[in-house]
């Protein structure tokens, strides 16, 4: 299935291929540090020179992350973070972005607030896709989900890793809009030292499945992993290593020259 | 070998049952269940409920099933007639199914023998789990060292601080015990580390403890756990040459309730009762574990169910004096079948559970564990409204010795806490 959604996020994407580069969507959690700094952070994070920009509602069961993020979600809800607060501070990133924006949020919080409205919502702040890790197609006949997207022109991203059979594959490559996000090896989201090395051969087999450019995650923290990446996926998603690098273990400063860390990401 | 009853009526295999109120194939009881996780557990999801569906054809399983249930875990249970508590009582009879006698002291011995065998048959040489007060953590230790699994258990860090002698035991039976430092460091906690690890480690198998999950968890725990109520159906027939009218179970995720009821879910004569913990008894979010009565329909730790929540979805802390029933979501076949309006749900709080617990220790000579109490408490309230010829089965889905510690503290007794500082002196003498 092809739909015919086209919004700045195909605009983006379709750029990257142009000039043949491997684009940068960087992760944050809503609310955190606070929803000042996160909202700061998007900033500095598109001055460093992200192509994308994903933003995560936090909430209190991340099954598919790791510690880092997990954390991140943790602080962020004590805080004070809502689903209300959430869209407050999404739709001022999006006012202030020139980069597409992308929604991250696991399914109970837009399950809670109604998955039409929800759509609507985002959609009408600008936008232009959402990442839900745990709604997987089967659901989609009870939950009307991808339809809801769909009719507010959002792009419905799969979420899919190495671990995934070829008829998993199949089957959300089917349904696959904007991009395929895929993690880079078993297991859940942080930074890694070292990328698994049978991530090329995975990433080459999915351009063969997948018509939607491949954006790839999940341990992606120095510009090494960039670089080894290129020209196997369109675009590297970088999350946990941001937050990491906002706030090293002990150290409690959260202005430590960000656009410069994603600056160096991109270094070739 | 355990005669079965199925529709056609004649005796095939055990686990070869059905009712109207099953999952389809991809694991819904009506709009409930499913499989809402990230496609990095599906592959495994799906592995495990292929291998769960064809070990349930084969009869070599089911034998090896109840072989051991016979001489490992104890079973059958006995279903014991409580004629002092009756009569004090002045109503229906009642009867105890006394799941306290099985090995490790409750009925969550009997799922993870079940699924130590399907994960013998995958050849998986490690099991994950999550715990909340130890009590299914235990189990899972126990049969890792009986069938020579490698072990992991995940329990939120409060619970470890709080149930240091079922850490303790997990410990000796060779168990590696991860505490949990996120969120509110407790059950549900637990339950997302050791997703995450499953995640990272497909070649290891997940003994989820409860009959929540995504499917197949729900339906193959209840399947394992229905051995109890296909019991109490022998039972119950020769004691009483008719049917219970009343079956209760307490409900915390739900495993002992669908191991009740299950097997009667076709006879529309009997009645069925879960309890859930009512706690505090102030009905404000956090102070009880009562998903019915304060709960909504969300979606977490991979199924689709009732889940006490906050406005923005976040699944909320619960409380209840009994660790097994603290738990902010419920089996969603039970939220099926309340929906359904074949089970009716009820909440017994804190106060009433241990002054029930009181009672029966008193006339029964029996100490159930606090999670099962809420089931006798409701029985107690139940029965006086009953004629004598009526009969309720509820379900001591444990043993109270666990509790000792923390019926002692709720009972204020000064001699036990004087020999706890007493041991302590003596322990630290020695160091």
């Amino acid at each position: 299935m092809t739909n015919s959604i086209s919004n700045k996020l195909d605009t983006a994407l379709a750029g990257l291929k142009k000039s043949k580069k491997t684009g940068l969507m960087t992760h944050l959690v809503l609310g955190y540090p606070s929803r000042e700094r996160a909202i700061r952070l998007a900033a500095e994070l598109e001055e460093g020179g992200a192509t994308i920009l994903e933003l995560q509602i936090p909430f209190s069961d991340p099954i598919a992350d790791g510690p880092t993020i997990m954390k991140a979600c943790d602080v962020s809800l004590k805080s004070g973070t809502t689903v209300h607060t959430a869209l407050e501070d999404i739709a001022a990133i999006s006012r202030a972005a020139t980069i597409p924006v992308v929604v991250m949020s696991y399914y109970n919080p837009i399950f809670a607030f109604g998955a039409e409205a929800f759509c609507q919502k985002i959609a009408a702040m600008g936008v232009t896709g959402l990442i839900v890790p745990d709604l997987p197609p089967e659901e989609e006949a009870n939950e009307g989900f991808l339809a809801a997207c769909n009719r507010h022109s959002l792009h419905a991203i799969r979420v899919v890793s190495p671990a995934s059979t070829y008829q998993r594959l199949r089957l959300n490559a089917d349904i696959a809009s904007g991009f395929v996000y895929t993690t880079s090896r078993f297991g859940v989201t942080g930074a890694k030292a070292d990328l698994d090395p049978r991530l090329i051969g995975y990433l080459d087999r999915l351009r063969t499945i997948f018509r939607v450019p491949i954006a790839v995650g999940f341990g992606i923290s120095k510009p090494e992993h960039v670089r080894a990446i290129h020209g196997h996926a369109d675009v590297v998603i970088v999350g946990s290593a941001i937050i990491d690098f906002l706030h090293p273990s002990g150290d409690n400063s959260t202005n430590r020259n960000i656009p410069a860390f994603i600056h160096s990401l991109l270094s070739r | 070998m355990p005669s079965t009853q199925t529709k056609s009526g004649k005796p095939d295999l055990f686990f070869d049952y059905h009712t109207p109120f099953d999952a389809d194939e991809t694991g819904h009881f009506g709009s409930y269940g499913g499989r809402y996780a990230p496609e990095m557990l599906i592959p495994s999801l799906e592995a495990l409920d292929d291998a769960y569906s064809e070990a349930v054809r084969d009869p070599q399983f089911q034998n090896e099933f109840f072989y051991h249930l016979a001489t490992y875990a104890g079973r059958p249970t006995p279903l014991y007639y409580a004629e002092n508590l009756t009569k004090k009582l002045g109503g229906g009879k009642i009867y105890l199914k006394n799941e306290g006698l099985n090995l490790t002291g409750a009925h969550k011995i009997t799922h993870c023998i079940g699924q130590a065998l399907i994960a013998r048959r995958m050849g998986k040489k490690r099991l994950i789990a999550d715990t909340g007060a130890g009590q299914h953590g235990k189990a899972v230790a126990t049969i890792a060292a009986k069938f020579g699994f490698e072990c992991t258990v995940y329990m939120g860090a409060t619970d470890v601080a709080r149930q240091r002698p079922n850490v303790f035991w997990m410990e000796r039976l060779g168990a590696k015990v991860v505490p949990v430092e996120f969120g509110n460091k407790t059950l549900k906690d637990a339950v997302n580390a050791a997703m995450k690890d499953w995640i990272t480690n497909p070649d290891a198998h997940f003994l989820l403890g409860s009959t929540v999950g995504p499917h197949p968890y729900p339906s193959m725990n209840r399947d394992f756990q229905s051995v109890v109520g296909m019991e109490v159906r022998d039972q119950i027939s020769k004691a009483e040459g008719k049917l219970p009218d009343y079956l209760i179970a307490c409900v915390g995720g739900g495993s002992n309730a669908m191991g009740l009821f299950y097997r009667f879910l076709n006879d529309e004569t009997v009645q069925m009762i879960g309890v859930e913990a009512g706690g505090r008894g102030t009905g404000k979010l956090g102070d009880h574990a009562a998903r019915f009565a304060g709960g909504r329909v969300g979606v977490a730790e991979g199924y689709k169910s009732v889940f006490l929540q906050d406005e923005s979805g976040n699944i909320a802390s619960s409380h209840s004096v009994s660790a097994g029933l603290d738990y902010p979501g419920i089996g969603p076949q039970l939220a099926y079948l309340k929906e359904k309006g074949r089970i009716e749900v009820v909440a017994v709080t804190d106060a009433a559970v241990l002054e029930a617990f009181k009672l029966v220790v008193s006339t029964e000579g029996i100490i159930p564990a606090l999670e099962s109490t809420h089931a006798i408490a409701h029985a107690v309230a139940l029965a006086p409204k009953l004629a004598k010829d009526q009969v309720i089965v509820v379900n001591v889905s444990g043993s109270g010795d666990k509790d000792i510690f923390i019926i002692a503290e709720a009972l204020g007794d000064d001699k036990w806490r004087t020999f706890l500082r007493k041991t302590v002196a003596s322990y630290d003498a020695q160091k």
